[in-house]
C-alpha cells in the first residue's frame, strides 16, 4: 500500500474528514484511477472490482452555493447542489470518472448536467427500478450487468466474477466493522459520540475499502480501550433522514445535551448494515441487496398484507432499532425539495409515535446558516423528552 | 381556518382555436363520469399521465381519475391554497409537487369529513378503488404520491408499473438494452392486468385491448401530423392553446372522443392555413416554449406574449408522442398488445437518441430544441420554472447552455414560478420580464 497519512484511529478519521478527498488525491498521484459516485445505491463493489477507487461525492454546509446555480436550477435537493458546487469549484479535481444511480428526482433528472459540466472520461447511470418485485429484482440485475460492461470497458479489461466475489466480501468486511462500531454506542452513556461516528463514517466513504476497514478497526480498538464518555446528557436520540455527509447537524443535537446514538442515514444504518449474500452469481446477490435489503425511501415496497404490516415492513427497523439502541426520541431531517423523504414524512412520523417514541420534524435547507435555527426547536424537544 | 378562504376570480384565457375552447366543458364532463361512477360503483383508478396504462384501463372499463388534472383544475380556478395548506398542516413539506400536495391534502380532508370539502371545484376528487403509481425516470411524486395517500386511504391497494427507458450513454447504443427494457415493462404490465382483475372484478378484453392499441397509434400519428401544421407561417395555433388540446393527449389517449378531437382540429387548422389567419394578426415573433409545465394560473400570459406579436407554433411540454412511423421499428407488426405498448414506450423515450449521436457533444434534448427550432421558424426560447417539480424543470438551464454550445445562440427567457402554488407567482414582475425578452427579440432583429 502506498504512503497515507500516519494517523490511525480517531484521528485519522478526523483528518480524512476535514480534508475530504486527502487520501483520493494521493492514490491518483500514484497512478490509481478514482471513480466519483453519487448515493449510497451505487454499488461501489462493481468499482472495487475494476480496480477503481470508489469516492463518495459529498457536499459542505459551511460553502454557499454559488457556481451550481449556473447550469443547475435551484429547486434541486441542496445536497445535491452543495455537491455539484463542490465539483464545480475543483474540489474533487482528481476524479477520473462518475457514476450516478437513480436515487431520487434530485440525483436522476440531474445526472446530464453532472455528465456534461464535469466531462469526465467516463460516466454512467445506473437505471436502478423502484419496485423490489421478482421482476424488478431481474431488470435491475440486467441494469447491474450492463454498468459491470461498461466500466470493464473503461478498465480495459473484463470484471469478472471472481474479481466481484472478491469486491463483495471486502465491502461486506467493512460493513461488518460498521456494524460491530454500532454496537459501541449501546452502553449508557455510549462509547463513542454520535459526532465521532459520523466523522468515521464519512471519512469512510473517501478510502479504498481495504483502508476503510483497517481504519474502522482501529477505531473500534481504540473506543473500546478509552472507556465510556463521561459527559452526562439527558436523552438518547435517533436521527432519521436522507444523506447526512456533515457532522454540523449531529453535533448541534449533541451540544444541546443529548447523545445521537442510532440513525437511519446513510452514511449510517441504512447504508452499512445489510450485507450482500455471497451467491454464485455475485451481480444477484448485489441486486438483491441494494434493491429489497437498503430500506430507502427511493424505492417503492410492494404492498404484502394489510396497511399495519406494509409499514412494518417500510419502517419496522427503525421501529427495532429505536428498542435495541434505547432511543428516547427521534429527530426526524429533511431536507427541502427531497421528494423519497417528503412524502414519508406523516407515515414515519405517525408509526413511531405510535409505538411510544416522540418525534421532532426538521426541514432544512443543508446549510450551516439553517442548520443553527433549528437549535432552540431542538432545545424544546429535548425539554419535552427530559419531562417525559 | 383554510376552510373560509372563498377562491379568487380567474382570468379566462382567450383561445385562438375552436377545438380549444371546447376543452373546458370535456374536462367538466370527465370529472362529472367520474363522479357518477363512483355512484353507480364501477371501478375508480387514480391515475397519472404518461404512465402507458391507458389503453389497459380503457380496455377493462375502469374509470380513470386523473389526479394531475384534478390538482391543476384547482390551480387553474385559483382555489388550490386551502388544500396546500392543508397537506402542509400534515406535515407534507411545501416544497414537494404541488399537484401531489393538492391532492394528498384533498384528500386528508375528504376523508377526515368523510364527504367532499366544501365548494369542491367541479364536484370534487372521489375517492377511488385502486391507485396506479409508476416507477420511472419521470418522477418520484409517481410512485410516493399514493403511498402517501395510503395515509388517509390504508384500504386502496397500489400498484406500482416499473416503466423505465434507456438513458442516453456515450459508450453504448440504447439498442443494445432496449430487449431487456422491454421485457421487463411487459411483465409490470402484466403484473398490472392481473393487479386490476383481482381489485376491481373486471376481467381484460384483450382483443379490445389490441384495438385500443391500434387506435393509440393512429392518434399518435395524427396529433403529430396535426401539430407539424403549426409550422405554418403565420402560425394558426399557439402553446396557450396547447394547454388545452393536452387534454385528449395526455387524459383520453385511447379512445375514439381523443381521435376525434384531432380530426377536427386538424380540419380547423387547415381551414386557417388556407385563409392565412394567424393566432394573432400580425405575427412579429415565432418562440418556442421549450419547457416546463405551466402556471395554470396565470395561462393568460399566453395572451400577453400574444399582445405582442409573439406567437408559440410549438411546444415541447405534454408534446407526448411522435409519429409512430418515424421510429425505426414497425409497431404494426407487433401483436402482443402489452409488448406493443412497451415498445411504443422505449422508442418514444429514445427517440431524440440518434440525431445527438451525430452532433458532437449533443443531447437528445437538445437536439429536439434544433429541430423544432429550424422546422418552426423560432426567434427565441421561453421555458417556465415550476419550482415544486423535480421532473420537468432540471436540466433547462443546462440545455440553453448546451444549445448555445454545439448550435447557437438564441434569445432565450425562464419564468419561474409554480404549477399550481400561485404564492409563487409576481404578475407584474413576470409581465416586465417578458416585455424586457420582447425587447430583446426586437434588438435581435433589427
Ligand atoms: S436528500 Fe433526498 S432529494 Fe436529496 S439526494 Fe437524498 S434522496 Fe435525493
Ligand atoms: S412530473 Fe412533476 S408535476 Fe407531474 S407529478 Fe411529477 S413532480 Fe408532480
Amino acid at each position: 500500500m502506498p504512503e497515507k497519512v500516519a494517523l490511525k484511529g480517531l484521528a485519522a478519521a478526523d483528518k480524512y474528514y476535514q480534508d475530504y478527498g486527502l487520501r483520493a488525491r494521493e492514490l491518483k498521484k500514484q497512478g490509481k484511477k478514482v471513480i466519483g459516485y453519487l448515493c449510497a445505491f451505487t454499488p461501489a463493489e462493481i468499482i472495487t472490482a475494476a480496480g477503481f477507487i470508489p469516492f463518495r461525492i459529498k457536499g459542505d454546509v459551511d460553502e454557499p452555493i454559488t457556481k451550481a446555480d449556473t447550469e443547475m436550477e435551484t429547486i434541486i435537493c441542496p445536497l445535491v447542489r452543495s455537491c455539484f458546487d463542490m465539483a464545480l469549484k475543483g474540489n474533487y479535481e482528481f476524479l477520473d470518472g462518475l457514476v450516478v444511480p437513480h436515487a431520487c428526482d434530485s440525483i436522476c433528472r440531474t445526472y446530464d448536467i453532472w455528465k456534461y459540466t464535469l466531462n469526465l472520461p467516463y460516466s454512467h447511470f445506473i437505471n436502478m427500478p423502484h419496485g423490489t418485485d421478482d421482476a424488478s429484482l431481474g431488470f435491475y440485475r440486467e441494469v447491474l450487468d450492463t454498468f459491470r460492461t461498461s466500466l470493464g470497458k473503461f478498465a480495459g479489461k473484463e470484471i469478472s466474477d471472481q474479481a466481484l466475489a472478491g469486491a463483495i466480501k471486502l465491502h461486506n468486511q467493512n460493513r461488518a466493522k460498521v456494524k460491530e462500531l454500532y454496537q459501541l454506542r449501546k452502553s449508557s452513556p455510549p462509547l463513542i459520540s454520535g459526532e465521532e461516528l459520523t466523522k468515521v463514517l464519512i471519512a469512510a466513504m473517501s478510502l479504498p475499502v481495504e483502508e476503510s476497514i483497517e481504519m474502522l478497526g482501529d477505531v473500534i480498538a481504540e473506543v473500546k480501550g478509552r472507556g465510556g464518555l463521561s459527559a452526562r446528557k439527558q436523552a438518547r436520540i435517533m436521527v432519521i433522514g436522507a444523506q447526512v455527509d456533515d457532522i454540523a447537524f449531529i453535533k448541534l443535537i449533541e451540544d444541546s445535551g443529548a447523545w445521537v446514538v442510532a440513525d437511519d442515514l446513510c452514511p449510517g444504518a441504512r447504508e452499512f448494515l445489510a450485507l450482500v449474500d455471497v451467491s454464485a452469481d455475485p451481480l444477484a446477490g448485489l441486486a438483491e441487496r441494494y434493491l429489497r435489503k437498503v430500506k430507502c425511501g427511493r424505492t417503492y415496497r410492494e404492498m404484502k398484507g394489510n396497511y399495519q404490516e406494509y409499514l412494518e415492513d417500510r419502517f419496522g427497523h427503525m421501529g427495532r432499532m429505536i428498542d435495541d439502541f434505547g432511543v428516547d426520541g427521534v429527530v426526524l431531517y429533511i431536507y427541502k425539495y427531497c421528494d423519497p423523504y417528503g412524502f414519508e414524512v406523516p407515515q414515519i412520523k405517525s408509526y413511531i409515535e405510535a409505538k411510544g417514541t416522540p418525534v421532532l420534524y426538521l426541514e432544512d435547507e443543508y446549510s450551516m446558516s439553517t442548520i443553527g435555527r433549528l437549535r432552540t426547536r431542538i432545545q424544546a424537544f429535548l425539554e419535552l423528552l427530559g419531562s417525559k | 381556518m383554510t376552510e373560509e378562504k372563498k377562491p379568487e376570480e380567474r382570468k379566462k384565457r382567450r383561445t385562438a382555436t375552436e377545438a380549444a375552447s371546447n376543452i373546458g366543458p370535456m374536462v367538466k364532463t370527465m370529472i362529472r363520469e367520474v363522479l357518477e361512477a363512483k355512484e353507480t360503483k364501477k371501478p375508480i383508478a387514480y391515475s397519472f399521465i404518461c404512465c402507458c396504462y391507458d389503453e389497459i384501463i380503457r380496455a377493462m372499463d375502469i374509470v380513470p381519475h386523473w389526479v394531475e388534472n384534478y390538482a391543476g383544475i384547482c390551480g387553474a380556478k385559483r382555489d388550490a391554497q386551502r388544500f396546500l395548506e392543508r397537506a402542509e398542516a400534515e406535515n407534507f413539506s411545501r416544497s414537494l409537487c404541488t399537484y401531489a400536495l393538492c391532492g394528498l391534502g384533498f384528500d386528508a380532508w375528504r376523508e377526515e369529513l368523510g364527504e367532499m370539502p366544501p365548494e369542491s371545484p367541479w364536484g370534487g376528487q372521489v375517492k377511488p378503488d385502486v391507485m396506479l403509481g409508476s416507477g420511472q425516470m419521470l418522477c418520484d411524486p409517481r410512485n410516493k404520491w399514493f403511498q402517501a395517500a395510503q395515509h388517509y386511504m390504508p384500504d386502496v391497494p397500489v400498484y406500482d408499473v416499473g416503466l423505465p427507458w434507456p438513458a442516453y450513454e456515450s459508450d453504448y447504443d440504447y439498442r443494445q438494452v432496449q430487449d431487456y427494457y422491454v421485457k421487463y415493462i411487459v411483465k409490470e404490465l402484466k403484473g398490472l392486468v392481473k393487479f386490476l382483475e383481482k381489485h376491481t372484478g373486471k376481467k381484460m378484453d384483450w382483443e379490445r385491448l389490441s384495438e385500443l392499441v391500434a387506435l393509440t397509434d393512429k392518434t399518435w400519428d395524427l396529433i403529430w401530423e396535426t401539430y407539424e401544421l403549426r409550422r405554418a407561417v403565420p402560425s394558426p395555433m399557439g402553446t396557450g392553446d396547447a394547454m388545452n388540446t393536452m387534454v385528449p393527449i395526455v387524459f383520453m389517449m385511447g379512445t375514439q372522443q381523443a381521435y376525434d378531437f384531432f380530426q377536427d382540429l386538424n380540419k380547423e387548422l387547415k381551414q386557417k392555413i388556407a385563409n392565412k389567419e394567424g393566432e394573432v394578426p400580425d405575427e412579429k415573433y415565432r418562440l418556442l416554449w421549450g419547457g416546463g409545465l405551466p402556471a395554470w394560473f396565470a395561462l393568460s400570459d399566453f395572451n400577453y406574449f400574444n399582445s405582442k406579436g409573439a406567437v408559440f407554433p410549438v411546444e415541447t411540454t405534454y408534446r407526448m408522442i411522435e409519429a409512430t412511423y418515424n421510429f425505426d421499428i414497425d409497431l404494426s407488426q407487433i401483436s402482443d398488445p402489452l409488448e406493443h405498448i412497451a415498445w411504443r414506450w422505449v422508442k418514444f423515450w429514445t427517440y431524440w437518441h440518434d440525431r445527438a449521436r451525430k452532433r458532437p457533444g449533443s443531447h437528445p434534448d437538445v437536439e429536439r430544441l434544433i429541430k423544432y427550432i429550424e422546422d418552426y421558424k423560432i426567434d427565441g426560447i421561453v421555458m417556465h420554472e415550476a419550482f415544486s417539480c423535480r421532473s420537468w424543470h432540471p436540466g433547462l438551464i443546462w440545455q440553453l447552455n448546451l444549445l448555445k454550445k454545439v448550435y447557437r445562440d438564441i434569445p432565450s427567457l425562464v419564468l419561474e414560478s409554480d404549477i399550481v402554488d400561485i404564492s409563487s407567482y409576481n404578475e407584474a414582475d413576470t409581465r416586465t420580464r417578458i416585455d424586457a425578452f420582447i425587447d430583446t427579440l426586437e434588438a435581435v432583429k433589427r
